[in-house]
């Protein structure tokens, strides 16, 4: 009975500092440059644009791949956002919404810096593309 | 006609893909899975298993600061998509294990090929002090060998299931009486293990696995290995590099053939441990 006591208050003093630390504010990040995207790329065409079935498997994908730094809706607010040097970017800003399909693809598998290569760990290219659906989704 | 037949070729390729990620890992629980990572990818494995829950309950944080705890860490390097190698060292008996496991049929999205097939072989060196082995020491009686086949098929999006044969052989046990008392130097067994995935990333997983002694082959009149079945239950989280699974489970061998040797443990609220498997990839 006396140690469920501590584990009670164990429990309460971690759900106080995780509370406390919601409020911490990370450093500010530096916005990152224009993407240069070579025209090859620029005029990439999905080719599969309009499959609705794809729109489940890329909302997989992201969740697992993508959301730990862009965050569930794209707001650049992932768990992992803040230890990053530059933002992630926000998905759902008019801005972004002016990438075509072919530039969120060069910087989703070719990248640079801290935004590395996802082409091996999405190698499949109707992967590749649903990712990309989804991201234009959000 | 030459434009019909590209696209008849591409429209064939893309039907023949193998399944999306049957399995998180290429381990579970205390399983192996068929499944293996893209050529050159490099994996490390952490597995750990705690103490028994209920041994000193609280005391030791329910087995998890216990003593008897086990680790094994390992790396294994994709050659091939369909295959991989990989060395390992258990804290258990310091067993030093070299394994290959060859992917050999895999499920297709399209059903032409309903089932993951995979292969599975690893040789174990007891790591002990010579003087574990007795007074006819050879190096021989380090080795132990398992050979495991595995047939997996992906149901839908969240459940998959794989079922698996294998043998396992030491080549020294303990013996009390040569050919009469002591410890059976090989047994066959059977396994399954399943995977109900509820969310992009979170599944739960459950393993069942069993020695298959069969008396006919028997080596000693009065055999001492207790032949217990395995059996596992957790949850598993995966993301881009990594695949977390926390679990409880009865056998704290973690090499395949030690497990099915020589786990005592039944699944009973005595006589169950905690324990995780950390999968890291890194690709080249």
């Amino acid at each position: 009975m006396k140690s469920l006591k501590h584990i009670t208050l164990v429990f309460i003093t971690l759900i106080f500092v995780s509370a406390f630390m919601a409020f911490v504010t990370p450093q500010d990040q530096k916005v990152g440059e224009k993407w240069d995207v070579p025209e090859k790329y620029q005029k990439m065409e999905n080719p599969y644009a309009g499959d609705a079935s794809l729109k489940k498997i890329g909302k997989m994908l992201y969740s697992k791949h993508c959301k730990s730094c862009h965050g569930s809706k794209g707001l650049g607010n992932g768990s992992k956002a803040a230890q990053l040097e530059t933002f992630p970017g926000d998905f759902s800003s008019s801005e972004f919404k002016k990438n075509s399909p072919g530039n969120l693809y060069y910087m989703t598998y070719v990248g640079r810096d801290e935004m590395k290569s996802f082409d091996k760990k999405i190698s499949d290219e109707e992967d590749q593309w649903a990712v990309i659906m989804y991201i234009r989704s959000l | 006609m030459f434009a019909i037949s590209v696209i008849g070729q591409e429209t064939e390729k893309k039907k023949e893909r193998p399944v999306r990620s049957m399995f998180e890992s290429s381990i579970l629980i205390d399983d192996q899975t068929s499944i293996i990572p893209l050529k050159n990818t490099l994996v490390m494995h952490i597995q750990h298993r705690f103490g028994l829950i209920k041994t000193n309950g609280a005391s030791d944080l329910f087995g998890i600061y216990a003593a008897s705890a086990n680790t094994r860490m390992g790396l294994n390097y994709s050659i091939l998509n369909n295959l991989s190698v990989g060395y390992g060292i258990t804290r258990k008996n310091m067993y030093n294990d070299f394994q290959v496991k060859w992917a050999f049929l895999k499920q297709t999205r399209s059903g032409s090929i309903p089932l993951n097939l995979a292969v599975y072989a690893n040789m174990a060196i007891d790591g002990r002090k010579k003087t574990a082995f007795g007074d006819d020491y050879e190096f021989i009686n380090r080795l132990s060998y398992f050979t495991q086949l595995i047939a997996g098929r992906k149901f839908n999006e969240w459940f998959s299931m794989e079922l698996s044969v294998s043998y396992s052989h030491f080549n020294a046990v303990p013996t009390e009486d040569i050919d009469v008392k002591g410890y059976e130097h090989s047994v066959f067994g059977a396994g399954g293990h399943m995977r109900f995935k509820f969310s992009p990333q979170s599944s739960i997983v459950i393993l069942y696995s069993m020695p298959i002694f069969i008396e006919g082959m028997a080596e000693n009149t009065d055999v001492l290995n207790t032949w217990s079945p395995n059996f596992g239950f957790g949850y598993e989280v995966a993301t881009s590099t990594h695949a977390f699974q926390i679990f409880v489970t009865t056998a704290n061998g973690i090499l395949p053939q030690d497990v099915y040797m020589y786990n005592t443990s039944e699944l009973s609220e005595t006589e169950i441990r905690f324990g995780f498997n950390i999968t890291r990839l890194w690709g080249f």
